[in-house]
C-alpha cells in the first residue's frame, strides 16, 4: 500500500475521532451524578434516544459482517439483519415496558430484586460481563482490520486506538455524554453507507448491470439454495431464535431502556429505533451483492472488508478515494459507538459488584468505581483480539446473540410473566444455557472445524440450549415451590400495571 | 433501590390486584400480545419453510435478480415495524385509559388512610 492510498482513512478516522471526543466534551458539562453516568438522569427524550440506541446497536457485525455474509453464503444471510430488528420486538412487545417499572438499573438489579437471591445477582454479573466482552471482542478486532485495509495499519492498532477513544469519553462523561455521541455516530453510518452505495450502483448500471460472476451465477440470492435439508433448516432456526431472544439479554441494550422517563416513552423510542434498524439494514446486503459481482474471489474472514474495499474495487482515482474515506469513517463509528454502550454496561455492572470494593474492605465512592470499572471493561477483550485469532466478525456477534439467548432470554420472559420462577431454578437454567452455549463459543474460537451434526449444533447452539435452559428453569421452579420469594405478587403487579400507574417505582 | 424491596409488603397491591378494572387490563394487554405474538412466529416460520421445501416458488425471478426470497425478506422487515406500529397504537387507545383510571383510584386509597410507616 503507497502512502497515499492511505490519506482518505488517515482523514476520515481523524475526522471521526475529534467530533467524537468534542461531543462527549459538550456532554460533559452535564454530566455529575451517578445516576447522569449510569442511565443520563433518565431524561432522555425518545428521538434522541432512538438515534443514540441505533448508533450504538448498528455495530461491527451490521457494518462489515452483513455484507461479508452474503458475499460469503449468499442471501440466506438476511436473517441476520431480520433477526437483529425483530429481536427489538419481541423486546417491546413482551420486556422492555415491564423491565423499565421494575426500577432497577441493570440486569443483575432485576434478577435481584425478582428473586430475592445473592447468587442469582452474582450469576448474572458475571454473564453480565461475559456476554459484553464476547461482544466487544469482535469490535476490536474489526477495528483492526479495518485500519489494516484503510491505512495499512498493524492490526493491533486498530484495537488499541478505539480502546482509548471509548475508554476516554466513557471515564469522563457516562452515559449522558454517550447518548449525544452515539446519536451522530447514526447518522454517521447512515450517510457513509447510503452515499457511496448510491454512487456504487450507479457505477453498476453504467457498466450495464452485470450479474454475478463466479460461484455459480445467481444461486447465491436463492435461500438455503447451499445446504437445504436438516442442517440447513436448523441453522436457520437456530439463528432467529438466538437474535429473537438475544436482543434482550444484549447488556448494552437493555440498560438503554433505563434512560427513558417511563415506560410510554420507552415503547414511542423503540418504534423510532425500528424505523432506523429497518432502514440501516437494508444497505449491508446491497454491498453483498455488489460484492458478488465485482469480487466473487474474496472467501473467509477477507470478506469483512468487503465494505471498505468495494469503492476502490469499482471506481478509480479521487472518487474512489473520497468514498473509501467515508465507508471508513462509519465502520469507525460503527466500532466507537458499539464499544462504547457495552462498555458502560459492563463497566456499571463492574463498578457495583467488584471496583466498588477497596483494599481493607473501603467503599469506593460511585464515579471512582464506574471509572475503575471501565478500564476492565475495556482492556480485557483489546488484549483478547490481540491474542486471538480472525474468526469473522458476524460470527462472534452471532455466538455472543446466542449466550445472551441462552441465559438471560429465557430468565428475562420466566421472570416477568411466569410467578412461579425460583432462585434454584434460574441458577439450573442460567448454569445449563450458559455452559451450553460457552462450549459452543469455545469450539468457535478454537478453530477446530467438526463436520456433520455435531459441527451444525456447536455452530448454531441456540435452537437446543435455549429450550434447555427454559426447561432447567421451569423444572428447578416446580421442584422448589417453597422458594417463590414472598413479595413476588407485589413485585408482579408492579411490573405489569401500565405506565400511567403511578405505584412506588423507586 | 432493589435490595429494600422484598422486606416491604403493601396490602394496597392486594387490593390492587383483586380490582376489576386491573384483571380487565391484563386481559386486554394478553389479547393482544399473546395472538401478535403467534401470528409473528408463523409469518417468520414460514419463509424458512418456504425456503427449503419450496425453493423453486423461492427462486423464481420476478425483476432481473431480484427473486420472490428476496421480497419475502424484505417484507420481513415491513411487517415487524407494522405490528410494533399497532402495538403503539393499541396501547395509547385501549391500556393507557385504564391505566389512569386504575392510578387516580390508588391515589385516592392512599389519601383515604394514614402514610406513617410508609417510605416513598
Amino acid at each position: 500500500m503507497s502512502s497515499l492510498d492511505a490519506v482518505p482513512g488517515i482523514v476520515a478516522i481523524t475526522a471521526v475521532t475529534v467530533a467524537t471526543l468534542a461531543i462527549g466534551t459538550w456532554g460533559l458539562r452535564i454530566s455529575r451524578t451517578t445516576s447522569d453516568f449510569m442511565v443520563a438522569s433518565r431524561s432522555v427524550n425518545p428521538r434522541l434516544n432512538a438515534s443514540a440506541i441505533s448508533g450504538e446497536y448498528l455495530s461491527a457485525a451490521s457494518f462489515l459482517g452483513v455484507a461479508g455474509l452474503v458475499l460469503a453464503f449468499g442471501a440466506d444471510m438476511l436473517w441476520y439483519p431480520i433477526g437483529w430488528t425483530a429481536g427489538y420486538l419481541v423486546l417491546l412487545v413482551l420486556v422492555a415496558a415491564p423491565l423499565r417499572r421494575s426500577g432497577a438499573y441493570t440486569l443483575p438489579d432485576f434478577a435481584e430484586a425478582r428473586l430475592a437471591s445473592r447468587p442469582v445477582r452474582a450469576m448474572c454479573s458475571l454473564l453480565v460481563v461475559a456476554i459484553g466482552w464476547l461482544y466487544l471482542l469482535p469490535q476490536f478486532q474489526g477495528a483492526g482490520i479495518t485500519l489494516r485495509s484503510a491505512i495499512g495499519a498493524p492490526s493491533w492498532v486498530g484495537p488499541v486506538l478505539v480502546g482509548v477513544i471509548v475508554l476516554a469519553n466513557v471515564t469522563s462523561g457516562g452515559m449522558r455524554s454517550i447518548t449525544f455521541v452515539q446519536a451522530f455516530q447514526y447518522w454517521l453510518k447512515l450517510t457513509a453507507l447510503l452515499v457511496p452505495l448510491a454512487v456504487l450502483l450507479a457505477v453498476w448500471l453504467g457498466d450495464g448491470s452485470p450479474g454475478a460472476r463466479g460461484g455459480g451465477d445467481t444461486a447465491w440470492s436463492a435461500p438455503l439454495a447451499g445446504d437445504g435439508g436438516g442442517a440447513g433448516l436448523y441453522t436457520t432456526y437456530s439463528l432467529i431464535l438466538a437474535t429473537f431472544l438475544g436482543t434482550m439479554g444484549l447488556p448494552h441494550v437493555v440498560v438503554r431502556f433505563y434512560t427513558n422517563p417511563d415506560g410510554r416513552a420507552a415503547r414511542r423510542t423503540t418504534l423510532v429505533v425500528l424505523a432506523l434498524l429497518g432502514g440501516f439494514y437494508l444497505l449491508p446486503p446491497v454491498y453483498g451483492a455488489l460484492g458478488r459481482v465485482y469480487a466473487p474471489e474474496q472467501t473467509g474472514p477477507a470478506t469483512d472488508v468487503i465494505v471498505l474495499e468495494l469503492p476502490r474495487l469499482m471506481l478509480s482515482g479521487l472518487g474512489g478515494e473520497v468514498l473509501t474515506g467515508l465507508v471508513t469513517a462509519g465502520a469507525f463509528a460503527a466500532f466507537l459507538s458499539t464499544a462504547s454502550g457495552l462498555v458502560i454496561a459492563v463497566a456499571g455492572v463492574l463498578s457495583q459488584d467488584v471496583t466498588s470494593r477497596g483494599p481493607r474492605g473501603r467503599r469506593i465512592d460511585g464515579v471512582t468505581a464506574f471509572r475503575l470499572g471501565a478500564v476492565l471493561a475495556v482492556s480485557v477483550p483489546v488484549l483478547t483480539a490481540l491474542a486471538a485469532p480472525h474468526v469473522g466478525v458476524a460470527r462472534v456477534v452471532g455466538l455472543a446473540f446466542a449466550v445472551a439467548a441462552s441465559t438471560f432470554g429465557p430468565l428475562l420472559l420466566l421472570g416477568i410473566w411466569w410467578w412461579r420462577l425460583t432462585d434454584v431454578g434460574a441458577i439450573a437454567g442460567l448454569v445449563l444455557g450458559g455452559l451450553g452455549s460457552a462450549v459452543a463459543v469455545a469450539h468457535t474460537l478454537a478453530g477446530e472445524p467438526v463436520g456433520g451434526w455435531g459441527g451444525v449444533l456447536l455452530a448454531q447452539p441456540a435452537a437446543w440450549t435455549v429450550p434447555l435452559a427454559a426447561a432447567a428453569m421451569i423444572a428447578g421452579s416446580l421442584l422448589t415451590p417453597g422458594r417463590v420469594p414472598p413479595h413476588t405478587r407485589q413485585l408482579m403487579v408492579r411490573l405489569h400495571a401500565p405506565e400511567a400507574l403511578g405505584l412506588d417505582r423507586a | 433501590m432493589s435490595t429494600d424491596q422484598p422486606a416491604r409488603h403493601d396490602p394496597i397491591y392486594d387490593d390492587l390486584h383483586e380490582r376489576p378494572e386491573f384483571t380487565e387490563l391484563r386481559s386486554r394487554y394478553r389479547g393482544f400480545v399473546f395472538p401478535a405474538t403467534v401470528a409473528f412466529l408463523v409469518w417468520y416460520l414460514l419463509y424458512v419453510v418456504l425456503s427449503n421445501w419450496a425453493g423453486d416458488f423461492m427462486a423464481h425471478k420476478l425483476i432481473g435478480n431480484i427473486n420472490v426470497a428476496l421480497v419475502f425478506g424484505l417484507l420481513q422487515f415491513v411487517t415487524t415495524f407494522l405490528l410494533a406500529w399497532l402495538y403503539s397504537r393499541f396501547s395509547s387507545a385501549r391500556l393507557d385509559p385504564l391505566a389512569r383510571q386504575l392510578d387516580e383510584e390508588y391515589i385516592a386509597a392512599l389519601e383515604g388512610r394514614t402514610t406513617i410507616g410508609r417510605e416513598g
